[in-house]
């Protein structure tokens, strides 16, 4: 007898969540290689509803009957259960595994892992290069007591590349990286290059400006402007009163050239999946359309709270992912936000003086639901005359990401990145920040 | 375990190699406003095996512990696809192989207190919180315990039996006045039994308090400020700031930095000590012995200002010249041990509060921890509230207080240190090369620094 036939012997309903990880992982230090790693993790996770309450629990390793114990007793002590578990319908259509990933030895890693260090030191042979690469696929089932059964390979695929540029007085960490589901979305080469580009511009540190001067966040620096928006858009925090745009479904609350997606359907997104940690299909959920808040995103509990149907955003672990582990919360799949016009150097010429945010330091901390952020900049540059003129050092920026959004959005590039493994945006250009330095 | 591991080990190939097996109790209550998150007590197992083999390292995770063997040779023949790659061989410092035991007592073991108890405490504190006020909208409260079990065994004939405790409480209220919302918390953990979360009304209250007051306070004004940091805060610095560029691991293979963090040099005033201690009683960084089965050191990272020591794994100490000095930690049996801290902390000066804010024509006292995050020099962390100081007297309370700056520098601009000492084991963690929440704890006395820059409006 199965896990799910011994939990449905002593539940109502019972839900099993089955994650087996499989995977290679290779790290260079000081353009050295430190370390190769493999992985076989299988993670269990089962939630029945006993009485119409709500039992959890979860396990890697162990024996079937006390993870089914253990599910049983917490539901003896639970809440009652706000959602039944879901009938479980459909095909995995979502195109997320990549055979050519599988195929990748630990040889082809370890050589891209080589030839990155030494591409960056031969052009700048003072600076330590840190690589780490990784490859793999994950196997998630999700079956539960409405007879259904849904399971997906899903495979990755990433890269990191973390330069170092260490002098007494002036140490700058600069680093770049992405994860894919598709071997081609993602060149080693292509990371290299941009780590030069920025080492190119950054080779001299220069004065930033300071006060209220154009901001260039490129797409990795606009985390700074979307983390409070993955908070905000949280079908749980809206209904917990913690969301502030709460009560505003159909308000203009951006600016009009914003379009925001999530979309769990795109073929090899990073997120993507035919269907969520609970068994739920994902979909294509608008966020904002011109400007206008049109949905926030739910798991089968938020949606249950809040009288919503469920969006296909049951997470484990939330927004970042937190694995077997946890019970689901509402998370973003894949945000895609649209490009607008101009290419990066163009925005630059535009912005004529100011900065550029590439990467931040203290991200999350501080009041993100209010929208509020305050960040030391890890790696900027500044721009004179329309064109970048080296790198900053001790500067902060200050503002609040849905005032920035709404009323100083000056420009949106035409080039969406993937960044992070969870979004892929353009370039944004923005005003209303504050800058701080030294 | 004993008998089957070193039978297994006994066919392993390589220099080294060693198995670390862990098996987890855990459990888990997470109120959010009216709403159960998550009620669990569960347990799992997983292990870990590492294999150095032609100066390389080859490590295989799993959760089978039958494929024990058969991942050792995997191991073993990653390492040496490795090895090929190397161009200075592993070695790891001598350490005299340990047989050993270690079992805790702690007053109210957590795994005989029933989950219903664990969540009538936390639905309680979670009640007084959301009762605090109309203006609280929401709250989380999040219990957790857990025991681990690790044994560790490797070739040089290691055999450690350890248990680990870790137990904490994090209570967090969410105010809101019009559209202004504003977050407070009280974040408690230690190494310890059930009897550390219970009673803590006071704080879950405090928490509710403060997050009403911030919804009053004013946003602080970016720029330079003289700084008094109360022990928490103080504690984060010199955890963040200070102590992860002194992790040897990071230093090994880069020489710029290394040159920069020599032995021998002033780091800051006569006054200032910094101390890495694997063992306080009840502590949530204790480490008897780490996961290479190393014993664990008291060391001083900086003596009279000038920096004494760095932490150490066994492969580091091999390729500097030092001693291992029981820094090597996994946060899991999902990773392999890397240096990291465990008991980190400031010791005492001699100041009183009132000597600290004498002379502060317009400063800010920075109280409580939201995080932290460094880029080697840079660090930048979030006050989790703070009072400005006019006149050498704390005046009104600020918000948004983010502070930023050059740890070396800041190291030198220390001015003054206090008496009251604080050790403090937050409900986090600290996080390293994707290994997070490690529990570890750090202390100081409150710590008047010149010249921080705060960002802010």
């Amino acid at each position: 007898m199965g896990i799910l036939e011994k939990a449905a012997a002593k539940a109502k309903e019972a839900e099993l969540y089955e994650e087996y990880r499989e995977g290679i992982t290779v790290s260079f230090k000081g353009g050295e290689l430190e370390k190769v790693k493999s992985e076989a993790v299988l993670g269990r996770a089962l939630r029945v509803i006993v009485d119409g309450k709500l039992g959890f629990a979860s396990t890697a390793g162990e024996e079937e009957d006390p993870l089914v114990e253990a599910a049983v007793a917490s539901a003896r002590h639970g809440d009652p259960a706000p959602f039944s578990f879901p009938e479980l319908k459909g095909k995995g259509e979502v195109k997320v595994l990549d055979p050519e990933v599988q195929e990748l030895s630990p040889d082809d890693l370890l050589a891209w892992g080589e030839e990155a260090a030494k591409a960056i030191t031969e052009e700048f042979p003072g600076i330590i290069v840190d690589v780490f690469l990784s490859r793999g696929e994950s196997c998630v089932r999700v079956a539960n007591t409405t007879g259904g059964v849904r399971e997906e390979r899903r495979s990755y695929f990433g890269m990191y590349v973390e330069a170092q540029h260490v002098k007494e007085g002036d140490i700058w960490l600069l680093w770049v990286g992405k994860t894919v589901r598709r071997r081609e979305d993602l060149s080693p080469e292509m990371l290299v290059s941009q780590v030069i580009r920025y080492l190119r511009w950054g080779e001299r540190v220069v004065p930033s400006p300071a006060g209220r001067p154009p901001v260039l966040f490129t797409p990795r620096g606009a985390v700074v402007l979307y983390l409070p928006l993955l908070v905000g858009f949280s079908g749980l925090s809206v209904y917990m009163g913690t969301s502030p745009l709460k009560g505003r479904l159909g308000e203009e609350a951006f600016d009009r050239r914003l379009t925001i997606v999530d979309d769990g359907t795109l073929p090899f997104g990073p997120r993507s999946g035919s269907f969520d940690d609970e068994g739920v299909p994902t979909g294509r959920l608008p966020l904002v359309e011109g400007g206008v808040i049109q949905h926030f995103y739910y798991d089968l509990r938020s949606a249950a709270l809040a009288g919503a149907e469920p969006t296909g955003n049951g997470m484990k672990g939330g927004f970042f992912g937190g694995g077997f582990r946890t019970p689901p919360s509402p998370g973003p799949r894949n945000i895609l936000v649209s490009p607008g016009e101009g290419t990066l150097e163009e925005l630059i010429a535009e912005m004529k003086e100011g900065i550029i945010v590439e990467g931040v330091l203290g991200l999350g901390q501080g009041n993100i639901q209010s929208g509020a952020f305050s960040n030391n900049v890890g790696t900027g540059f500044v721009v004179k005359g329309g064109k970048v003129i080296g790198r900053l050092k001790n500067t902060m920026i200050a503002g609040n990401a849905y005032e920035v959004l709404k009323d100083h959005l000056v420009a949106i590039g035409a080039k969406a990145e993937w960044c992070h493994g969870i979004y892929r945006s353009p370039a944004l250009l923005v005003e209303g920040v504050s800058v701080v330095s030294r | 375990m004993r008998a089957f591991l070193k039978g297994v080990l006994k066919r392993a190939a390589g220099e080294y190699a060693e198995v670390r097996w862990e098996e987890v109790t855990r459990s888990r209550v997470v109120f959010q406003r009216d709403q159960l998150m998550a009620l669990e007590s569960s347990r799992e197992a997983g292990g870990i095996v590492r294999v150095l083999a032609d100066g390389a390292w080859g490590i295989a995770v799993f959760t089978d512990p039958e494929e024990i063997p058969k991942r050792l040779e995997e191991a073993a023949s990653l390492a040496r696809a490795a090895a090929g790659h190397v161009r200075n061989r592993i070695r790891l410092a001598p350490v005299e192989p340990v047989e050993d035991s270690v079992t805790v007592s702690v007053e109210e073991d957590f795994r005989e207190v029933p989950l219903e108890e664990k969540r009538k405490l936390a639905q309680r504190y979670n009640e007084l919180i959301l009762g605090y006020s109309k203006e609280i909208v929401s709250s989380s409260v999040r219990y957790t315990d857990s025991m681990r079990r690790v044994v560790l065994a490797n070739t040089e004939g290691t055999y450690i039996e350890q248990e680990i405790p870790d137990v904490t409480l994090h209570l967090a209220a969410v105010a809101r006045r019009n559209g202004d919302i504003q977050q407070a918390f009280e974040s408690l953990g230690e190494a310890a039994g059930y009897e550390f979360v219970k009673d803590r009304e006071e704080e879950a209250l405090a928490a509710a308090k403060r997050a009403v007051e911030l919804l009053s306070a004013k946003p602080v004004k970016g720029g330079r400020y003289t700084v008094v940091l109360d022990q928490e805060l103080a504690g984060v610095f010199i955890h963040e700031a200070f102590g992860h560029i002194c992790e040897a691991d990071f230093l090994l293979r880069n020489e710029p930095m290394r040159k920069l963090m020599q032995l021998g040099k002033r780091f800051g005033v006569e006054a200032l000590n910094v101390v890495e201690d694997g063992y306080i009683p009840g502590r949530r960084g204790n480490t008897p012995y780490d996961d290479e089965g190393v014993r664990r050191r008291k060391i001083y990272l900086i003596r009279g200002g000038i920096l004494t020591g760095l932490m150490h794994s066994r492969a580091t100490a091999a390729a500097t010249g030092m001693e291992p000095t029981g820094n090597a930690r996994a946060v899991s049996w999902e990773h392999e041990p890397i240096v990291r801290m465990r008991n980190t902390y400031i010791e005492p000066g001699e100041a009183t509060f009132e000597e600290l804010l004498k002379g502060i024509d317009h400063g800010i006292y920075a109280k409580g921890a939201f995080g932290g995050q460094t880029e080697f020099e840079q660090f930048t962390f979030s006050a989790a509230y703070a009072y400005e100081i006019v006149g050498g007297e704390i005046g009104g309370m600020l918000r948004d207080v983010v502070l930023t700056g050059n740890v070396f520098e800041t190291l030198r601009n220390i001015e003054l240190l206090g008496k009251d000492f604080e050790l403090k084991g937050g409900a986090g963690g600290c996080g390293k090369d994707g290994q997070s929440p490690l529990p570890v704890t750090f202390g100081a006395p409150h710590v008047r620094i010149r010249d921080v820059i705060v960002g802010g409006k």
